[in-house]
């Protein structure tokens, strides 16, 4: 037996295998989560500036998120606004558009590919770009207004009730992904429960909540958890279509952690910024789970 | 059961040693910079070098910037610059990244918010050794311009260009309303005009925006910051401020944040909006070099033009400053090279005829007389404006900002945006910038 022979057998071994298998997602994981993690981690005890070599400062970073921070207070407040009321708004459009998107007709195609688009580009740089020209003062949406009557001057990106919207419809619009999930939930109804209710003479509205609405509630939950923690993770909007202004009622977390690590040169305070956040999400996606067995349908 | 255990060790051994393979593979050749730098050290016994140079900035200063690089090549036909390019905010990310690698260009555009942090971290080249022997050609440099790079005891920066900071304005409007904006006027003589255009026109004067105007106010009661510490003992120092702002938009000569979305020229009130609620006559945004672009910027009808910011005591206020400076990595491995390079940007007359002071007023007199035919009538405004006005009538420029001081303006544009509208008065305002102060420069005083 030769060594490559040998080689080759040995590789073969199951428990062999399967490390050499597994290793680019190990290689993967350790090298782009797990360092950057424990590293993160690390300097979030620490006042460092990326230039100079970290200072270990124990809890200090911490402390100060919640006791003396007015900007993180602000950045939790817009970042909360923005999920909590952009989350739900997109869902129930997605599953509107799903609803109609669902019957078998000839342009269905097309238009499925043209709702699911925003979703794709829509956290784009040139988005954000054009979505601050659309709101400007002399923009599209003043224009349409007044062309439609309604005289508007109102500049709707520095005007602290509307400035948040304008992200909101923002994010609205890119319920394509959402969509997608649950027009392929929606086909995954069997046509013999529609076939019993309509036997028993429910109405549109009946069939929709008795039968269509339980059944989608496991997809419901699903895009839910996803869009909850996408939501508060949102950047580019903030940071390019208004730079957290005004009154930073715009500022969401990211930004903020950003600017602390790129622009004020805390990158120690962003990390501890950044792990308030993991528990953030962490906590409300344990209460989401917990609410799971009062609404969500299982199949058993 | 053992040797099963063994293959697990063995193929976990494996893969420790790809992590600690892949870890070194991409610490050292794989980014260009440290390719040519390999390349360099080889290759400089038989004169070729390769210079890497990075810059911030617009379209116009890209291209131009890469012709004068190949120029240099051009003449130089040894060296090579290789220029790399950003955004100013992700200029400074990049910049953080590989000067924590050791991996700086070998030149570099360096700012005065910056330049402090970067010396006291060891990683910019003192040049002083550099002006002493000659290598760097200082001769036709004004001794206040060169000071301008002193960090400390060393030299650590040489000024692209100069720049004075002040109020941009529309000569349209105040043409038609009689008034004449003359250079070095007191801020009460311009508060009357500022009345007078908005009971006239509707026109609002734009002072007070982010962190504008606080220095140019603070050098005027002798209270700008100096290091990093709040330069007065209480928070009332400031009231006069936030005063300016509260009683403008009382009065209401002063625009309101509601009409600004940010500093971008291409969104500057002074110049965008569609009626005199959403505009406004005149403004503080950047240096004088921002001139040109407002005139590219300006509408039809409109005329831009430039004037010293109104302020109590002009001399006190206007300072000239460098628009950004040239400063050379401590890492560089061609140091003599570099400040060759170096010596071309600032001295050459060749450069100079591809750059055409877009970076501000050359440094080099005679530079900026050569040059001073070859722009257009705006720049050469700019100049003159530079030049004879600001020039002869003003104070040195602090020294670099401590850091703390972005996070602080930060700070500032908030407090300022509560004072617009109408969330703070005057003292509250005072009492959260000096509080604010205090504490940011507690902490990186540490």
């Amino acid at each position: 037996m030769n060594s490559i022979q040998k080689l080759s057998r040995w590789l073969n071994r199951e428990g062999v295998a399967g490390v050499v298998f597994s290793l680019p997602f190990i290689i993967g994981f350790l090298l782009f989560l797990a360092v950057p993690m424990g590293l993160s981690l690390t300097y979030s005890f620490c006042n460092y500036d990326i230039l100079s070599p970290a200072r270990f400062t124990g809890l200090s970073n911490y402390i100060k998120i919640f006791t003396n921070d007015q900007t993180f207070i602000s950045s939790v407040k817009a970042t909360f606004y923005f999920a909590l009321v952009s989350v739900p708004l997109r869902l129930v459009f997605a599953l509107i558009v799903a609803l109609i998107l669902v019957r078998p007709t000839k342009a269905v195609g097309f238009y499925r590919a043209a709702y699911y688009l925003p979703s794709i580009i829509g956290g784009s740089v040139a988005i954000s770009v054009l979505w601050r020209r659309m709101f400007a003062v002399d923009g599209v949406v003043n224009s349409l207004l007044t062309l439609a009557g309604i005289p508007a001057n109102l500049n709707w990106l520095s005007n602290t009730r509307t400035a948040i919207w304008t992200l909101i419809v923002l994010a609205v619009w890119q319920f394509g992904s959402s969509m997608l999930i649950f027009l392929a939930a929606l086909k995954q109804i069997p046509v013999s429960l529609y076939e019993a209710a309509e036997i028993d003479g429910a109405t549109a509205g009946k069939t929709f909540f008795n039968v269509t609405l339980p059944l989608l509630t496991p997809t419901i939950f699903f895009n839910l958890v996803m869009q909850t923690i996408n939501g508060f993770l949102a950047f580019t909007q903030s940071l390019i279509i208004t730079d957290g202004r005004p009154l930073n009622t715009t500022l969401f977390y990211a930004v903020y952690m950003y600017r602390q690590a790129f622009q004020y040169g805390n990158a120690g305070y962003a990390a501890a910024l950044a792990w308030v956040m993991l528990a953030f999400i962490g906590i409300l996606t344990f209460i989401l789970f917990q609410t799971k067995k009062y609404w969500v349908y299982r199949q058993d | 059961m053992k040797s099963n255990r063994l293959e697990r060790l063995l193929a976990f051994c494996a893969i420790v040693i790809l992590t600690i393979a892949v870890l070194t593979a991409c610490g050292s050749p794989s980014s260009d910079q440290t390719a040519d730098e390999s390349f360099d050290s080889e290759k400089s016994s038989s004169d070729s070098t390769v210079l890497t140079f990075a810059w911030w900035g617009n379209q116009v200063r890209n291209d131009l910037t890469q012709k004068a690089n190949e120029k240099y090549h051009e003449l130089n036909s040894g060296v090579t610059v290789q220029g790399s390019f950003y955004q100013w905010s992700d200029y400074w990310s990049k910049m953080a990244t590989q000067s924590a690698g050791k991996q700086m260009p070998d030149i570099i555009q360096m700012d005065l918010s910056y330049i402090d942090q970067y010396v006291s971290n060891g990683q910019l080249l003192d040049l002083t050794p550099y002006i002493e022997s000659g290598a760097l050609d200082t001769s036709k440099i004004d001794e206040n311009v060169l000071l301008m790079g002193k960090v400390g005891e060393g030299n650590y920066g040489i000024p692209a260009g100069v720049n004075v900071m002040c109020l941009f304005y529309d000569k349209a409007i105040t043409d038609s309303v009689g008034v004449t904006i003359e250079d070095n006027m007191t801020f009460d003589a311009f508060v009357e005009i500022a009345k007078k255009i908005t009971a006239e026109t509707g026109y609002r004067a734009k002072l007070i925006y982010d962190a504008n105007y606080m220095r140019d106010w603070a050098r005027a009661e002798g209270i700008s910051i100096q290091k990093a510490q709040m330069p007065v003992d209480s928070a009332d120092a400031y009231i006069p401020f936030f005063q300016i702002l509260e009683t403008g938009v009382a009065e209401g000569w002063h625009t309101t944040p509601d009409v600004m979305t940010g500093n971008a020229i291409e969104m500057e009130p002074l110049v965008y909006g569609s009626t005199p609620e959403t505009m406004s006559w005149c403004t503080l945004n950047g240096g004088s070099n921002q001139l040109t672009a407002l005139q590219k910027a300006a509408k039809e009808g409109q005329e831009i033009t430039v004037s010293t910011i109104p302020t109590k005591d002009p001399i006190k206020s206007n300072y000239l400053k460098p628009s950004m400076f040239f400063s050379i990595s401590a890492d560089t491995k061609n140091p003599d090279a570099a400040v060759a390079f170096l010596n071309y940007l600032i001295n050459s007359k060749e450069a100079n005829d591809i750059l055409l002071g877009e970076r501000g007023v050359p440094i080099n007199t005679d530079i900026a007389e050569y040059i001073y035919d070859k722009i257009t009538p705006g720049e050469q405004k700019v100049v003159k404006f530079v030049t004879e006005v600001v020039a002869p009538n003003c104070s040195p420029i602090d020294p670099p900002d401590p850091k703390g001081s972005s996070e602080l303006n930060a700070a500032l544009r908030d407090i300022v945006e509560k004072v617009g509208f109408g969330e703070y008065t005057a003292e509250q305002a005072a009492q959260e910038y000096f509080t604010r102060g205090t504490e940011i420069f507690s902490e990186t005083g540490q």
